[in-house]
Formats: C-alpha cells, structure tokens, sequence
C-alpha cells in the first residue's frame, strides 16, 4: 500500500511510518509531497490537515494511529508518549528523552533526504521499542 | 534560522462559547512565543518549524469550529519585522529577568531547598528558550545564574 505526507519529516512523521510499517502494513511505501492536493489518489496520508491520520485533540499522528489500529500495547504508548513531546513539547506527559529525540531527528532531517531520514529513524525507533521493552516502562 | 525579513501569520477566529477550546488554543500560542499583532492575528518569524507549529494551531482551531488561515508574509518596511523581533526578544527578556531574579535570590539566602529550586528554574529556563526566537543577552545570564547556583550547593544537588 502507499501512504503519503508531508515532505521534510519530523519526529512524528518519521515515528508514524515506522510505526506503520512495523504494525500495520509491512509492504507500506512511502511519498512525501508539499501540497495535500498533491497527494496520490491511491495513497493513505498520515500528518496532514484534512486527512483523519493525523493530529486530533491533544494527540499527535503517532497516537492518532495507536488509536485507529487499535495498537494498545503498552510499549508503543509509553514511545507515543515520547514521540508527542517531542513534536508539542506541551508537558502533557513526563517523558524526558523527548528533547533528545527531538534533536536527533532535527539534526537528521538538516543532512538527510526524507527516505534516508526514515531508513535511520527506522532502526532508531526499532532500539527504542527494544529498550523501552526491556525496561518495562509503564 | 530564522531572520526579521519573513514571517508566518495565523489568522483566526472562534465561537465565544464554549470557551475550553479558545483558552487551549490561546495557551499553546502563548506557548510556541507568538507575537500578538490583534484580535486573532498573531505572528512567528517564518522556519519550517514554526509554520509547522502554527499549522497545527490552524488544525485545533477548525476542530473546535473555528476559522484559521495561515500566511508567509514580507513586511513592506524591513524595520517592521526588527520591531516585532524586538518586542519578542523583549518579552523573553523579561522572562528570564525572573529566573534571574529567583536564582539570587536563592544564592543570596541560600534559605529553603536550593536544590529542588535549581530543578525548577532549569525546566522554566527551558521553557522559555523554546519559545525565545531571537535570544536576548538575559539568556545566557540566567544560564550562568543557574549554574552558579549548582556549583554554590553542589552536595544538595542529587535527585
């Protein structure tokens, strides 16, 4: 299947499609686009004004998805709730790895292009699923 | 980098009622350190981060049955934008003049739990640098204020 956002990702754009590839669809292939008319017409997009996989309420795309593929695992949720401070920074939950996240996908997005930015993400947030695992963090 | 020359404006406007979803609205602006330009007109110096940011403001705002649009905008007179960069870097400044004014505060009497204070002003002290867009001298000074109020109490400083 093919999902489309916005180009130039971010920590929660980039968190997403891990998660989507990871959870959702394996095969899952990504374009990046300016303009939300630009979008394929046999695309799904994610973190976009106008779409429904996007920012609702408090939550961010990551958690959007959480919540329409009904992904409770307690791992992701404690990741989403990394992932959403380090999108909003909003101090809505205590998770104190989001301002290193956040810098290190910044950082990336500077020297990257979006599929390079999703290829490190990817094993970047496949070690954090591990260790927060590990840690059993609730 | 942001400069003074571009800038990204939110144009919006909500119900009156019910006031929860104005006042969130109002809280993250506030936030994301926006100049204040009218009545449901604020402004960010122009990066794909802020545009990005108000974006979702724009987003939270038409959820709540609102109107939003969003601008990149040039002043016509370059010191337009160094006046709207001055008034923010202003404001930051008095923000930090506060920790500032707290850490000596804290040195000088040395009284209470300097320790736990020291936590604090360094998460205020965050706070405020996420929203400080064109840094003032008082940046730097509170960070240095804090941080000789962690070398003045260094055996209370352990979590």
């Amino acid at each position: 299947m093919r999902w489309a956002t916005r180009a130039g990702v971010h920590v929660d754009r980039a968190a997403s499609a891990w998660l989507i590839r990871r959870f959702v669809d394996p095969v899952a292939e990504f374009v990046f686009v300016d303009d939300p008319e630009d979008v394929p017409a046999d695309a799904t997009a994610f973190d976009m004004i106008g779409v429904d996989l996007t920012h609702h309420g408090d939550r961010v795309t990551f958690e959007t998805i959480l919540d329409r593929h009904h992904l409770d695992d307690p791992v992701l949720i404690r990741l989403g709730h990394i992932i959403h401070e380090a999108d909003l920074a909003d101090d809505l939950y205590d998770a104190p790895e989001a301002a290193g996240l956040d810098a290190v996908v910044r950082a990336l997005s500077l020297t990257e292009t979006d599929p390079e930015v999703l290829a490190v993400t990817g094993r970047l947030f496949d070690a954090l699923y591990a260790w927060l695992d590990r840690r059993q963090v609730p | 980098m942001v400069t003074t020359e571009t800038w990204v404006f939110l144009v919006y406007r909500m119900p009156r009622q019910p006031s929860t979803p104005r006042i969130s609205v109002w809280r993250r602006l506030k936030r994301l350190g926006v100049a204040q330009l009218g009545d449901g007109l604020v402004a960010l110096p122009y990066d794909a981060a802020t545009k990005e940011q108000l974006e979702w403001v724009a987003h939270a705002v038409a959820e709540a049955g609102g109107e939003a649009t969003i601008w990149i905008t040039t002043p016509t007179v370059r010191r337009f934008g160094r006046n709207l960069a001055a008034g923010l870097a202003g404001e930051r400044a008095a923000e930090y003049r506060e920790v500032i004014r707290r850490t000596e505060d804290a040195l000088a009497s040395g009284a209470g739990e300097p320790h736990r204070l020291m936590r604090t002003l360094r998460a205020m002290q965050r706070r405020i640098e996420r929203r400080d867009h064109f840094p003032p001298p008082e940046r730097v000074e509170a960070r240095s204020a804090i941080d000789r109020l962690a070398i003045r109490f260094p055996d209370k400083i352990t979590a």
